[in-house]
């Protein structure tokens, strides 16, 4: 029974939802507008609950057993709640306050600013280290070993040439040949990959709403 | 090739990474402190845009769909705001939201930069750009697909309130924007495969025009979407955003709103155009050293 209902709901809803797609009958589109607004809606607002749920319980316990790096686990706490609590009280800005005051003198942290001046930069800053990793392993790992490893190589020499005006002053048309190579031999080469990728998705998907996939209710054997 | 030659191509073949990370940060940020002037010339994908809604009809609104995170901001940030310079001088009414709840603080950070560079311009009434009436911040709700299906029936549906908690049927441009059949072009602007999603199931049912900007690494994997015209023209990382920037500001002055507006996108690309430079000497220098050292071993 633990297995048979899930496996039943996704059947149901799973066939409702392509049917959906097709059909515009005035009955299935209310039906359909019921599933995403309402329905939908109120299982995110679940899975919202469980994910802090989860997050909050998962580092308790590592504060409890003083496991690995267990005191950055404070820092996720506190800085949950404070951005919660300010989030949902402080207003969104000085021109939008909320019951809470986020503003001492000239000094405010409504979420905005906390978004702005915190989130903004550490996201940023992380993202950036990918270009110090990618010139790093431009130097060492890009080698014209063989042929495939030359002609990718060589595309994307041509690709970055037509990206800065240096290309525009060796050839005139740099540029161009390099939107073409983009335009046209990626676009052949991306069109089969997705075909593939979506005839993969279709039957992964059928397998799942057939019950034939089962893996996504977990339990191992 | 003397022995010293031979050396030097050696131990370039095993220099510490942490050489190349303090070149490349010297290259990124001497053109940021003190910029060489670049200005990009427009690529086919992004006039095709900047077009389409330089002629989309009055009644017709630009949606802008922030659906990045703020680690790309740097390179996608600048299309949301030449995106809203475009469509507020050409007077067309915009409406904002997002698929990302990160997307919020970004799409009011562009709100703010865009509205206070034309409201603080504002001669009169009919110059500025008003809250609820020129343009609206939908905000965020999930999930993903009952934004991407609802917003063909009725938005306000979708977002019974706006971000700033005010009821989206109390406010005069929902008279205007109802559905997709009142917006002219929808632009997703991404770092991951959201603009997929948006063909998949908006354009798809609905027949929403579409377009995107993203980052430069994913490009690549939109040029079919822009070939088979579902996407009406795209902006392909940071210099497409400066290219765009470029056709605005060309716009804003025939509009004769030649006002000294920064443009984010543009004064990146002396630093941008460094980096790429950069990191081919070093492909060449590292495969010159490659084959030195293949060729003593052989």
């Amino acid at each position: 029974m633990k297995r048979r209902i899930p496996l039943m709901i996704v059947l149901i809803t799973g066939i409702f939802g392509a049917v959906a797609f097709f059909v515009p009958h005035p009955a299935i589109r209310s039906a359909d507008e019921l599933m995403r607004n309402d329905v939908q809606r109120i299982i995110t607002a679940f899975s919202l609950v469980l994910g802090v749920g989860s997050i909050v319980q998962h580092h308790l316990l590592k504060i409890k057993r003083h496991a690995q790096f267990w005191p950055y686990s404070y820092i996720t706490i506190i800085a949950l709640l404070i951005t919660a609590i300010i989030g949902v009280f402080g207003g969104i800005d000085v021109t939008k306050p909320g019951i809470l005051p986020t503003r001492i003198a000239s000094f405010s942290f409504h979420i905005q600013t906390i978004y702005s001046n915190m989130m903004v930069p550490l996201a940023a800053t992380m993202f950036s280290l990918l270009a110090f990793f990618m010139s790093s392993a431009a130097y060492r790992a890009f080698r014209a070993r063989n042929l495939e490893a030359t002609l990718l190589l060589l595309s994307a020499f041509i690709l970055m040439l037509g990206a800065v005006p240096l290309g525009r002053a060796i050839h005139k048309q740099l540029p161009a040949f390099a939107e073409w190579i983009l335009a046209v031999p990626n676009t052949a080469s991306k069109r089969g990959i997705l075909f593939g990728v979506e005839l993969g998705i279709f039957a992964t998907s059928l397998k799942i709403i057939l019950g034939i996939e089962r893996g996504w209710l977990g339990g191992g054997k | 090739m003397n022995r010293t030659k031979e050396n030097i191509l050696i131990r370039l073949q095993h220099i510490d990474r942490r050489w190349i990370y303090l070149i490349l940060w010297l290259v990124v940020m001497i053109p940021l402190l003190f910029p060489f002037k670049i200005q990009p010339r427009p690529t086919p994908p992004v006039t095709q845009l900047f077009n389409y809604i330089d002629t989309m009809p009055e009644d017709k609104a630009l949606a802008i769909s922030v659906d990045f995170t703020p680690d790309t901001r740097a390179e996608l940030q600048p299309m949301v705001v030449s995106l809203m310079r475009h469509a507020f001088a050409i007077k067309r009414r915009v409406g904002i939201l997002a698929i990302s709840v990160y997307g919020l603080g970004l799409g009011e950070e562009a709100i703010q930069q865009v509205t206070e560079e034309f409201n603080s311009r504002a001669r009169n009434h009919e110059d500025s750009v008003i809250y609820g009436e020129d343009y609206i911040f939908w905000g965020w709700t999930t999930p993903v697909l009952t934004v991407m299906l609802g917003m063909g029936e009725r938005i306000t549906n979708v977002f019974p309130v706006d971000y700033y908690g005010n009821k989206t049927e109390t406010l005069p441009i929902t008279k205007h924007i109802k559905n997709y059949d009142d917006i002219g072009v929808l632009v997703t602007i991404a770092a991951s495969a959201i603009p997929r999603s948006w063909i998949n199931y908006a354009q798809t049912q609905f027949g929403v025009h579409l377009s995107c900007g993203i980052t430069a690494v994913s490009a690549a994997d939109f040029y079919p979407y822009v070939n088979s015209g579902q996407f009406i023209g795209m902006l392909a990382g940071m210099k497409g955003a400066a290219e765009y920037e470029q056709l605005v500001r060309q716009r804003m002055e025939k509009n004769g709103m030649t006002w000294l507006l920064r443009n984010r996108g543009t004064e990146a690309m002396s630093s941008q155009t460094s980096a790429h430079l950069t990191i081919m000497a070093f492909i060449i220098i590292g495969n010159i050293a490659y084959f030195a050292v293949r060729r003593k071993r052989k």
